[in-house]
């Protein structure tokens, strides 16, 4: 590595020169002809360590393929500027939101074929519902997060979040841009409104929320509960018990009105030239075993009725049909089409 | 209005500057002692011209030492004062290898940009400066342009190119970008040099009887280098630390640091942030050194 | 100033100019164009011309007022960086200890290979709620309640300020080390004081620095993502940000697109401004 840098730079440069003079017409990239390559996207921190070192090699190894994972955020603008014939990923993975607004844009199919993916009949039916574009392949639940050290204690209800006591404590997320705070928005239409479409009690109940730290990720979420800069705050189950066995005073609140779901969405672009691959893709995601693994890792519920987890896992993730019964589920493609008026009217209210 | 009040630099400042002049007038003092309250002044002049300078420098170091204890200190989030210290984020660093990977791959990145930038940075700067080139103040502005528009546009509009050619996301793409983005520091030092360029000293050099190209090789060049030197020390930099372009343009398994540390802040706030920081501070430094040793860094600032 | 003819030297700029075209005029130019359409012609049927990207951002005053936060936070990002950076460049420059030089070389670089996204954040572990000078208030009893440093204008300029010194630093250093220092000696042995040979000779000479100084800082501050993003808490919403958002979240590229049209312009116009006044008050129009 001391050497060989040096003779590589020489040699990118010269390539880089040739390239600039002759690249702009020809395609420097050759793929290799006797290995397909599936494209898809995936998530960093722990699941993208999982995903590279155990089950991605094991897919790879199983349909002699190569998997290409982009990591680097954000997935659906690179996809939108990509040529419909020839889309950048083949499978793509974010949440439901944008997968909504990837169907809508024709980049993705709005449907999975049961046909081409047989485990598709063992998921849970949230998983392939009408709010669904795709497969929801995981599913998290989207409550209230609470440090157990500062004498709050006994949350039973979302309207807690508005007592004044929280002020200064008080966690969210900038809503134009996390599904969280977007999953919130309609929660606050259902909690003091006619529902989840009524979106001035939404803006009328957001606006009592003042003073609220707001974040754009939810690891940043993370990181004010465990400084405690936040004591009560919306943050999905996953994001509070990865911290398990750590020590964290910290804990996950089931509020009783229910709570939103925020689902790992796999869909299929229409262009994809493998599709034959991308539809294995997603079955050997949904695959008992597959699921279990990632669950256990990321603490995300698995969509497949037949994952057996331990019991330190079932005892806290959705695996059953009562429990999965309190999962809300966000009409995105509503959600979607009054974006730019959400935005415009939250970004005023939470204008410093 | 203004969330600020400035006046405390401002005044900081009027009063910092005779003492500017008093550092090197050292052999004067005693010229100066003749009229003491003068000295005085000058010498109050130059306590506070240290002071502000040293406040300065405090400021600008302070959030670095914050991540080197952020680096050590061994709980998974911001926490001061610190409760001890670890070296278990710098194991995880250099255990990653997608972390190592893509510092390898930044500073290959950052190497080609410079190498590009700098070159073609600096011939445009003297072409704009020396090549009477009708309107050469719209090229000059044109030159510039690309630090106007917010990055994030030119790395989409770059990748929307790149995708309309059918060229995927080739190395030369990213470097292209980051060369485009790079530019306008090289022409705006190399400039700087030039315009404070004495011409008597290239007219002296061709009526001695000096060739165009001997006077440019020798008079010229040597005289723009401290700028051209400072050009690339910023293109290095910032194609080093280029987020918004590099986010469209990075391909899957070729990312670049600050990408990498940006996912991975997403997911995991933690130490490792700060070790990475400190690792890559250390190099960007080596490679300053380095530049320092071969083309003399000093140069730029004293000749 | 004579007139003298286009000489060989200008050939030197073809190499730029092709880059410069291929690279940038062509996306560029797409993205103009895309400003004006109702979608992407590359990948969707039935694209028309459409004006309304820009009527949007004409008929809501929330939109004139980000691009005013984003001029208003580039300009105290500026005058700030250069009242604390012309100092510490003057020093640099004037030095005589070759160590002492590269020490504050050094010290002037580091922040600047720290990394932009690290740098901010370090800036909130000092100055959010449970920062690290806030705990310092609390403990010395200064302050019972936290004072709010971020999440506000003044947070984003102080992080902006720290990330764009440097750059002013560095470009004041090269043209004040150019500076002949018996100009300013000679101008003392006349009899003015340091002060005045400061004023009359050293700043006016050290003028093209500040303008190439002022106007990177200001170009770089006011298309600056991360740090307003996460110094202001998401509440202080600017040009970078909004386009960011259009981009990555409402994936409305036209929209975007015309706010950063709207951004090059007004960008372009004050530079083209301040150019001017400068170039004026200095009384050498040749300059820049």
């Amino acid at each position: 590595m001391t050497l060989s840098p040096k003779a590589m730079h020489r040699r990118r440069f010269l390539t880089l020169g040739a390239s600039l003079g002759f690249g702009a017409l020809s395609a420097p990239h050759v793929a290799r002809a006797d290995e397909p390559v599936l494209n898809i996207t995936g998530w960093g921190g722990k699941w993208g360590d999982i995903m590279s070192s155990d089950i991605g090699p094991a897919f790879e190894k199983e349909f002699n393929c190569k998997l290409r994972t982009d990591t680097a955020l954000p997935f659906l603008p690179k996809l939108q500027a990509s040529s419909r014939s020839a889309p950048i990923y083949d499978v793509l993975h974010t949440n439901s939101n944008e997968q909504w607004a990837a169907a809508e844009m024709g980049l993705v199919e709005p449907k999975v074929d049961p046909k081409l993916v047989p485990n598709l009949a063992d998921v849970y039916p949230y998983a392939v519902s009408d709010k669904i574009v795709g497969v929801s392949i995981f599913t998290s639940a989207i409550g209230l997060g609470m440090r157990t050290d500062k004498g709050f204690a006994g949350i039973t209800s979302w309207k807690e979040l508005w007592e004044a006591k929280y002020n200064g404590v008080r966690g969210g997320y900038v809503i134009p841009v996390n599904s969280l705070g977007q999953a919130f928005v309609m929660m606050c239409g259902t909690l003091f409104g006619k529902g989840q479409t009524d979106l001035d009690a939404a803006y009328a109940a957001l606006e009592k929320l003042k003073p609220i730290k707001l974040v754009d990720f939810t690891g940043a979420m993370e990181k004010l509960f465990l400084s405690g800069e936040v004591c009560l705050g919306v943050i999905h189950d996953s994001g509070i018990y990865r911290y398990d066995g750590q020590n964290q005073p910290i804990d996950f609140v089931t509020p009783g009105e229910g709570v939103l779901s925020l689902e790992q969405v796999l869909a299929i672009t229409p262009g994809s030239k493998v599709k034959e691959l991308a539809n294995a893709y997603v079955n050997y995601m949904l695959r008992p075993e597959v699921q279990k693994r990632l669950a256990e890792t990321v603490w995300y519920s698995p969509a497949n009725r037949n994952v057996k987890l331990d019991a330190k896992y079932d005892a806290r993730l959705l695996t059953t049909p009562e429990k999965v019964a309190k999962l809300i589920q966000v009409d995105w493609k509503w959600y979607n089409a009054q974006k730019d008026e959400i935005d415009s009217r939250v970004n005023r209210i939470f204008r410093a | 209005m203004p969330p600020f009040a400035p006046q405390t630099p401002s005044q900081e400042f009027s009063g910092a500057l005779p003492a500017a002049t008093s550092l090197r007038d050292r052999q004067r003092a005693s010229a100066q002692s003749r009229r003491p309250a003068a000295g005085k002044r000058i010498r109050a002049g130059r306590a506070l011209y240290l002071t502000v300078n040293i406040a300065v420098l405090i400021f600008l170091l302070a959030p670095i030492a914050i991540v080197v204890v952020f680096a050590l200190n061994p709980t998974p989030f911001i926490q001061f004062p610190p409760v001890g210290v670890s070296l278990r984020w710098f194991q995880k660093f250099f255990a990653a290898r997608d972390f190592m990977h893509a510092l390898v791959f930044s500073l290959e990145v950052a190497m080609l940009t410079t190498a590009c930038a700098t070159l073609l940075g600096g011939c445009a700067a003297l072409a704009i400066a020396r090549g009477n080139l009708p309107g050469a103040r719209i090229v000059l502005a044109v030159m510039l342009s690309p630090l106007m528009l917010p990055a994030i546009l030119t790395g989409l509009a770059l990748f929307q190119a790149y995708v309309l050619l059918d060229v995927g996301r080739p190395l030369w793409g990213l470097v292209a970008g980051h060369t485009l983005v790079t530019i306008p520091y090289v022409v705006r030092t190399t400039l700087a040099v030039l315009h404070n360029f004495d011409l008597r000293l290239e007219e002296a050099a061709r009526n001695l009887g000096a060739s165009p190209g001997r006077t440019f090789f020798e008079v010229t060049l040597p005289l723009v280098k401290p700028g051209v030197l400072a050009g690339a020390i910023f293109a290095f930099i910032v194609s080093f630390d280029q987020f918004p372009v590099s986010l469209f343009l990075v391909s899957p398994g070729n990312e670049t640091l600050p990408i990498t540390l940006f996912n991975y802040l997403k997911f995991d706030l933690d130490g490792t942030i700060g070790a990475a920081s400190v690792v890559s501070i250390l190099l960007a430094f080596l490679v300053v050194l380095a530049l320092d040793r071969t083309v003399g860094l000093r140069a730029y600032v004293k000749l | 100033m004579a007139v003298a003819r286009t000489n060989g030297l200008a050939l030197l700029l073809l190499p730029s100019a092709l880059l410069f075209a291929l690279f940038f005029f062509v996306p560029i130019g797409l993205m103009a164009v895309m400003s004006l359409l109702t979608g992407n012609p590359v990948v969707a049927a039935n694209v028309a011309f459409t004006a309304r990207h820009y009527l949007r951002i004409v008929n809501d005053p929330y939109y004139l007022e980000v691009i005013w936060t984003t001029i208003r936070i580039g300009l105290w990002t500026t005058l700030i960086s250069l009242l604390i950076g012309y100092p510490l460049a003057h020093w640099m420059a004037r030095i005589r200890s070759r160590a002492g030089h590269a020490a504050l070389l050094m010290a002037v670089l580091a922040p600047m290979l720290t990394g932009v996204v690290v740098r901010t954040f370090a800036w909130m572990a000092l100055l959010s709620d449970k920062g690290v000078i806030n705990q310092i208030l609390a403990s010395l009893g200064l302050t019972t309640k936290p004072v709010q440093l971020m999440y506000n204008e003044t947070g984003i300029v102080v992080g902006l300020v720290h990330i764009y010194v440097p750059f002013m630093v560095l470009t004041l250093t090269g043209v004040i080390g150019r500076i002949d220092e018996r100009l300013e000696q000679a101008a003392e042995s006349l009899g003015a004081s340091p002060l005045r040979s400061f004023l009359e000779v050293t700043l006016p000479l050290s003028l093209p620095g500040i303008l190439a100084g002022s106007l990177l800082v200001f170009a770089l501050s006011i298309s600056a993502y991360v740090t307003p993003i996460l110094l202001g808490g998401f509440q202080i919403m600017t040009l970078p940000i909004l386009i960011y958002q259009q981009i990555s979240a409402n994936f409305n590229i036209g929209f975007a697109a015309a706010l950063g049209m709207v951004l090059l312009l007004v960008s372009l116009l004050l530079i083209v401004a301040y150019n001017r006044v400068l170039g004026l008050v200095s009384g050498q129009h040749e300059l820049q």
